[in-house]
């Protein structure tokens, strides 16, 4: 049952990607990348790495939505056609994608126990049995994370904030007016203006 | 039991999947993502069952709240084509 | 006695698997926005309502624990709320946008997406 649900869980995904791919809708898109983010997340769980869909959900189908969201009231909201051939794209697509899976070979299998973490001689007995009384956090992972190699979670935090302030500099965090520069074609715009009219009188 | 529960959400999965890919609208599509994300929730609600774990209805929460905020946060961009400018607030209430 | 809960929680979770499928179905098969909201609907809030009290049925007396049981209880708290007014916001921002329902012949039951964009923001008249 659990061999089933993890292989429905992927194979929405490859459906769901192969969706975004071809909608023209970049709306629809963005909701497609919320629900891409909620089906990995729920594959996570069924793998076992609850912390990891944690930051799935909380991230992929959270943050990001609305990002992409406010990326989009930024622009309009179809795609444009492309007019150069994607051959040459394509090409370097599958390459880099071969060598990926090329990589994965040398991985552990998918919850091996013959896994260089499973058979270090102390590390995961030390982890394991001493991080309640070295470090003082019910769960391991946790205290891996933030203790063990906080530098690392440290690093990536960095990393991640620097990008983020760059964006943010890049965009300006100057507020739009409303009136002057509201896009004339969307789709929810209201009529407002008989309205309007309609209270003056 | 479980495992009957757990067929039936991925069956119901796959249907609302359908929907959410083929449209026509754009509401069509975040229905049927709302609805996929209601169905995640019961089906960590109920896998957690089934493996006799179901210590991890955390996530189950975290899903229903998170699923919430996107579909009303794609639905208040679409009214107002913004997301907290507050163009049409004078006139709209 | 556990026989009991056994079978009510078998029961409680199939009733609820039949309106998970037929809310799947409907989302599929009917013909309109609003009439698949309803389906959609319909999985939201009775699926989830059976599948969690038999959920809570075998946390409470087959787990045994209260904590469990709570968690499953606040689940179902947080999405009875949610998806309603998920679904409400739906169809508010549906009409604003000026979607007109159709009755079961495909003919529209307002007169103008205008009417539907008044109704939407509760000014049934033009003032």
């Amino acid at each position: 049952m659990e061999t089933l649900t993890i292989m429905v869980l992927l194979a929405f995904l490859v459906v769901i990607a192969v969706g975004i791919i071809v909608l023209r809708d970049l709306l629809a898109g963005v909701v497609l990348l919320g629900l891409y983010s909620l089906v990995a997340a729920g594959a996570f769980v069924v793998m076992d790495a609850v912390d990891v869909a944690f930051t799935e959900a909380a991230v992929g189908a959270g943050i990001s939505t609305i990002l992409f969201l406010g990326a989009l009231s930024f622009t309009k909201h179809e795609q444009k056609p492309r007019g150069h051939d994607s051959v040459t794209a394509l090409f370097f697509v599958a390459v880099t994608g071969a060598l990926l899976i090329y990589g994965t070979l040398d991985m552990p299998h998918y919850g091996s126990d013959l896994s260089p973490a499973q058979t270090h001689p102390e590390l995961t007995q030390h982890f394991l049995h001493k991080s309640d009384s070295e470090i003082g956090i019910p769960n391991v992972v946790t205290s891996v994370l933030a203790s063990y190699r906080g530098y690392d979670t440290l690093g990536e935090t960095v990393v991640v904030f620097t990008a983020g302030v760059a964006v943010l500099s890049l965009l300006g965090l100057r507020r739009r007016r409303p009136e002057e520069e509201a896009p004339e074609d969307a789709p929810g715009d209201l009529p407002t203006v008989p309205d309007d009219e309609a209270e003056h009188k | 039991m479980f495992v009957a529960a757990t067929l039936a959400l991925l069956v119901t999965m796959i249907l609302t999947l359908f929907r959410a890919l083929v449209g026509p609208t754009i509401f069509d599509r975040l229905l049927a993502v709302n609805s996929f994300g209601t169905k995640t929730v019961l089906l960590i609600a109920v896998y957690g069952f089934l493996t006799k774990r179901p210590e991890f209805l955390d996530i189950a929460l975290v899903y229903a709240l998170i699923n919430y905020i996107g579909t009303i946060a794609v639905l208040k961009f679409f009214e107002y084509d913004d997301l907290g400018s507050g163009a049409y607030q004078e006139d709209d209430f | 006695m556990m026989w009991i809960i056994w079978i009510l929680s078998w029961l409680l979770i199939l009733t609820g698997c039949v309106f998970i499928v037929a809310g799947g179905i409907g989302l599929v098969r009917m013909p309109d926005l609003y009439t698949r909201l309803h389906a959609a609907s319909v999985t939201d809030t009775g699926g989830a309502i059976f599948v969690m009290l038999g959920l809570f049925l075998q946390a409470l007396f087959v787990y045994g624990s209260w904590f469990i049981a709570a968690k499953v209880m606040i689940v179902l708290f947080f999405t009875l709320i949610t998806s309603p007014t998920a679904s409400h916001a739906l169809a508010k921002t549906a009409l604003l946008s000026g979607f007109v329902p159709t009755d079961a012949n495909g003919k529209p039951i307002l007169d103008s997406p205008e009417t539907a964009q008044r109704l939407a923001r509760s000014r049934p008249e033009a003032s």
